[in-house]
């Protein structure tokens, strides 16, 4: 073969091979180039949502702003806010990880789509739903995306009135939790453990029975028929670690990998400590409904009654059935800023299976502040 | 002189080069200066460019802002106190050093005793940095002409991926294994070629040490650089003293034999490690598969700054190595190692080295892509300088530096940490007070959790070598460095709420945070912040109720006698080395080394003439 030949054709195979990795990129390489895409494909409808979803996933928010068709009614910086939240939240730090698309209706010139965005949080999925608008403008089609005005409240003063307990340590270089004090009385009210499809679950609900403030924590170990430890686990954030004096706070552990038939006993050990906390931020639960349809959930909205942004918020809910037992534990992180007074909707689901044996429901709602504490 | 035919100057200026094109250029020249310009530049000279360039900066501690480096002077740390056990309980709630071989890591704790840790780590990256250029110049003379070889060695010194790796990377042990492999390769071509039992003996004694620097370079580089070599061998069977086919195989599949078993004793715990224990975890994702083009932040990372100026010479590579029946070998393993440097930019990488793709990075490739094209290099400065003299030597030179540069201040402009700062305070928070009975973690170190674990007792359930840990929290997701989960998504932050769920399991009490990012999880997780550091850029959090650290992966603790094995063979393949390589080397005879280089003019006549 001659030189030049060869020359030839190892150039002319490198070329194919780029082009072959470009047009058709690897899964590796397209972790790293939001959609894989050199230019955005605005040739159906839904290929110009999932180019802008990939936008979005590679946090290009320019490219993704300026592919709307409605971008003329919000600018940039609005865009970024109604996308990662205005304050400081569960979203503002988190990033797209993957999103759905269901068409609703479609026409020659506009189409509709339901989108499921799953934003992965610190604490976990964040799952964001919004109906789409797709519109064409010449030849091709570009996302109305459905902007949320950020509502603003008129300036006001509101009184607080609220409980706080301070602790006084020992000194600068006592570490927290290590003041020799006695720790405050906690008690488990109720235990059931279930078993469900993903593993063994222990399910029950904690009181502090004391009169000052404990952080709390629940860990349970599972016992064979002959007594020994199988497994142990904790309540993790499937609990409120704060608990002010009287308070009740459900807690939910999960063994993934424990069935229930071996399980010959259950030995929980709750932990308290006394901790310094304050009654406030007041979270009020307004429009709480219990649906047991057919997706059943607990939705309600969150108010904040006092005049501090609430950053993060976490529903618990407890269910019971008719005779007050407790049949289930749930929970949902609110990925968007509670500010005063600005009602938030939460919505917990609930197993199906489940639902029809739910009688009632009682929620428990704890916050977390930037530069402060949950 | 270890590499005697490192000592050119003597034997090759009074070599005549028949086909030299500089008999056409410098008609008018005086004999003396014709003599000078085919000779190689001394080596002498190219090892005093190499410690002129790199040294200042070596002893400006400028690797030490790369990305691996805290993690192999971490490894030297504990081979510095612990020579026979490599069981490391500080990452990973403890984990086995035996996952990674420790040649140059051992050299740093023994120089260490002089010159402490991050000084011994400078002196033998330097001892690597020159190393490759003696090796680049004897693996280049097997190719091209000893003057163009000299060239190849001084491009060395500015290589664009060397100096990425050595500053941005922090890649010691493919750094250190490369100049061995290099130096070895001479050695395999004289005993295949000609069947020299001295060439066998380094040969084989230089491959045991390169693998037991870095397993990976010897496993590919047998492909890369080995096979184009023994393609030569066999090419030219017929020229000069003549081997048979039977010759060529039976000495081959000799040192196959010899070097295979060597390595196999010499790390023999790595390889048991391996086979106990094989990587299986999710895969990470790295930027070096990414797609260059989709991706051009990455491909201006991994292939421009690595590459610098060389990839001006591509066409040259391309259109030389063809011409010439002795450089196709060499095209063809610099082409298949320039593709799967490429990363996810092509398929060839997925398609040649299937799920090994997924654990590997690529940006060995495209180093050990550009030290296959050195010679092509010193064969077109060779070429060009010959023809051009002044204005080529500038823009070489302008060229070289200007890869070099951009090479060695990528880590400034593309840092491995945004943000520069001590742990030390935290070290001695660790350590004080009975906190290091609990295991920690840091959120928001970035890759300073090596300096940290080297600065404190206490254990952590991080660490950064992923091919070492085997908590299932960590393997599990795809995850990397806890420290840094944020930045891989929901797979770094499911593996980080894993360990946190799992904290009382391993006695992980403390967290260290340096990013607010985390603050929601560890407080809806149970933590508390108890205590700050450095004007409050470090919260410490706590967990109460959590009892004490205890190891874990107790199975997983290599025996007494691999610890010894560990302690002695590695280092002692490098020592043995060095012993071989002092045995005095036959001087070949001139009639093998004349004329049987490509010429400019014998390829492409009339090309270079004036």
């Amino acid at each position: 073969m001659s030189g030049r030949l060869l020359a030839l054709i190892l150039f002319a195979a490198t070329i194919v091979f780029v082009v072959i990795g470009t047009v058709w990129p690897l899964p590796e390489a397209v972790v790293f180039a939001g959609g894989g895409a050199l230019a955005n494909d605005t040739s159906s409808p839904q290929a110009a949502l999932r180019s802008f979803g990939d936008d979005i996933h590679a946090q290009a928010w320019g490219k993704a702003y300026f592919s709307l068709a409605n971008r003329a009614q919000f600018t940039l910086p609005q865009f970024m806010a109604d996308m990662m939240g205005y304050y400081p939240n569960l979203r503002t730090y988190s990033g797209l990880d993957t999103f759905e698309i269901a068409p609703v209706h479609a026409t020659d010139t506009d189409a509709e789509f339901h989108v499921k965005l799953h934003w992965a949080t610190v604490v976990g999925d964040a799952v964001d739903n919004r109906d789409v608008h797709v519109v064409k403008n010449g030849d091709r089609w570009q996302v109305d995306w459905p902007f949320t005005k950020q509502p603003v409240l008129p300036p006001q003063v509101i009184p607080v009135n609220y409980l706080r307990w301070d602790v006084i340590y020992r000194g600068a270089g006592d570490d927290w939790g290590a003041a020799d004090v006695e720790q405050p009385h906690v008690k488990i009210i109720d235990m059931h453990p279930v078993q469900r499809a993903e593993g063994t679950f222990i399910m029950g609900e904690l009181l502090n029975e004391d009169v000052v403030p404990a952080y709390v924590s629940v860990t349970a170990t599972l016992l064979n028929k002959s007594q020994q430890p199988i497994a142990t686990e904790g309540s993790f954030d499937k609990i409120s670690h704060l608990l002010l004096p009287k308070q009740v706070t459900p807690f939910f552990i999960k063994f993934a990998d424990v069935n229930l038939s071996q399980v010959g006993g259950v030995r929980m050990t709750p932990f308290s400590t006394l901790i310094p906390a304050s009654a406030d931020p007041v979270i009020e639960v307004q429009d709480e409904k219990l649906d047991t349809s057919a997706v059943p959930s607990l939705s309600g909205q969150l108010v904040n009654q006092s005049g501090q942004i609430a950053n993060v918020a976490h529903v618990l809910g407890t269910f019971y059935d008719q005779n007050g037992n407790l049949v289930w534990v749930a929970d949902q992180y609110v990925d968007h800023a509670l500010l005063p007074q600005t009602p938030v909707a939460f919505n917990i689901h609930i197993p199906e299976d489940l639902a029809h044996k739910i009688a009632s429901q009682r929620t428990v709602i704890s916050t977390f502040n930037m530069g402060g504490t949950a | 002189m270890l590499f005697p035919e490192a000592n050119v100057q003597k034997s090759e200026s009074v070599v005549p080069h028949a086909r030299e094109p500089q008999e056409h250029v410098l008609p008018q020249r005086a004999p003396v200066d014709r003599v000078t310009a085919q000779r190689p530049l001394p080596m002498s000279l190219l090892l005093l460019a190499a410690v002129a360039v790199h040294l200042p900066l070596l002893l400006m501690k400028l690797p030490l802002k790369s990305y691996d480096t805290n993690q192999h002077i971490f490894f030297a740390s504990h081979y510095l106190h612990h020579w026979f056990d490599p069981w490391n309980p500080k990452w990973y709630a403890g984990f086995s050093q035996m996952t990674y071989p420790p040649l140059p890591q051992q050299w740093i704790a023994v120089v260490s005793h002089i010159t402490g840790l991050d000084l011994a780590y400078m002196f033998v990256q330097l001892v690597a940095i020159m190393l490759l250029v003696v090796g680049v110049y004897r693996f280049a003379k097997i190719w091209v002409s000893p003057r163009a070889a000299s060239f190849a060695a001084l491009g060395a010194v500015f290589l664009g991926s060397e100096s990425f790796l050595v500053y941005s990377a922090g890649q010691l042990g493919t750094t250190s294994a490369a100049p061995l492999y290099l130096n070895a390769l001479p050695f395999l071509y004289d005993w295949v070629r000609y069947g020299r039992w001295r060439a066998f003996l380094k040969g084989a004694a230089l491959f045991t040490a390169a693998a037991a620097a870095h397993h990976a370079t010897l496993l590919f580089g047998s492909f890369f650089f080995a096979l184009p070599v023994l393609a030569l061998a066999l090419v030219e069977r017929n020229e000069g003293e003549e081997m048979s086919i039977a010759a060529f195989l039976a000495r081959t599949i000799s040192i196959m034999v010899v070097v295979g078993a060597a390595i196999a004793v010499v790390l023999l715990p790595f390889w048991i490690a391996l086979i106990k224990y094989p990587v299986t975890q999710t895969p990470i994702p790295h930027a070096s598969r990414a797609n260059y083009l989709l991706s051009p932040e990455w491909g201006l990372n991994y292939f421009v700054v690595p590459y610098g100026a060389l990839i001006l010479a591509l066409p040259f590579i391309f259109w030389r190595g063809a011409g010439d029946r002795r450089l196709r070998p060499l095209l063809l393993g610099f082409w298949v190692a320039f593709l799967v440097g490429l990363g996810g930019t092509t398929p060839i990488g997925h398609l040649l080295l299937g799920r090994a793709f997924d654990v590997i990075t690529m940006e060995r490739f495209s180093y050990w892509a550009t030290l296959l094209a050195l010679p092509f290099v010193g064969l077109f400065a060779q070429e060009i300088i010959a023809s051009f003299r002044t204005r080529a030597m500038v823009a070489l030179a302008a060229l070289a530096m200007c890869s070099c540069a951009l090479a060695v201040s990528w880590s400034t402009y593309h840092p491995a940490d945004a943000a520069d700062f001590k742990v030390d305070s935290s070290a001695a928070w660790l350590n004080r007070d009975g906190h290091d009975r609990y295991s920690y973690i840091t959120l928001g170190f970035g890759n300073k959790i090596s300096r940290l674990a080297m600065e404190t007792n206490a254990p952590s359930e991080d660490g950064e070598w992923n091919s070492g840990r085997l908590l299932p929290e960590l393997t599990k997701y795809g995850g990397a460095q806890l420290t840094s989960s944020k930045y891989f998504g929901k797979a770094g932050l499911n593996a980080l709420r894993a360990i946190l769920d799992h904290a009382d399991h391993y006695g992980l009490k403390w967290i260290l945070v340096r990013d607010r990012y985390y603050d929601p999880l560890l407080a809806f997780a149970g933590w508390r912040p108890v205590d700050s550091l450095d004007d409050k850029t470090i919260i410490i959090w706590a967990k109460d109720g959590v009892p004490p650290f205890t190891p874990v992966n107790a199975p997983q603790m290599p025996p007494h006698w691999q610890g010894m094995m560990w302690g002695i063979l590695p280092f002692g393949s490098s020592i043995v080395a060095l012993l071989v390589l002092l045995i005095p080397e036959r001087r070949r005879r001139e009639e093998e080394v004349i004329d049987t280089y490509p010429s400019g003019e014998s390829l492409v006549p009339g090309r270079l003439a004036s």
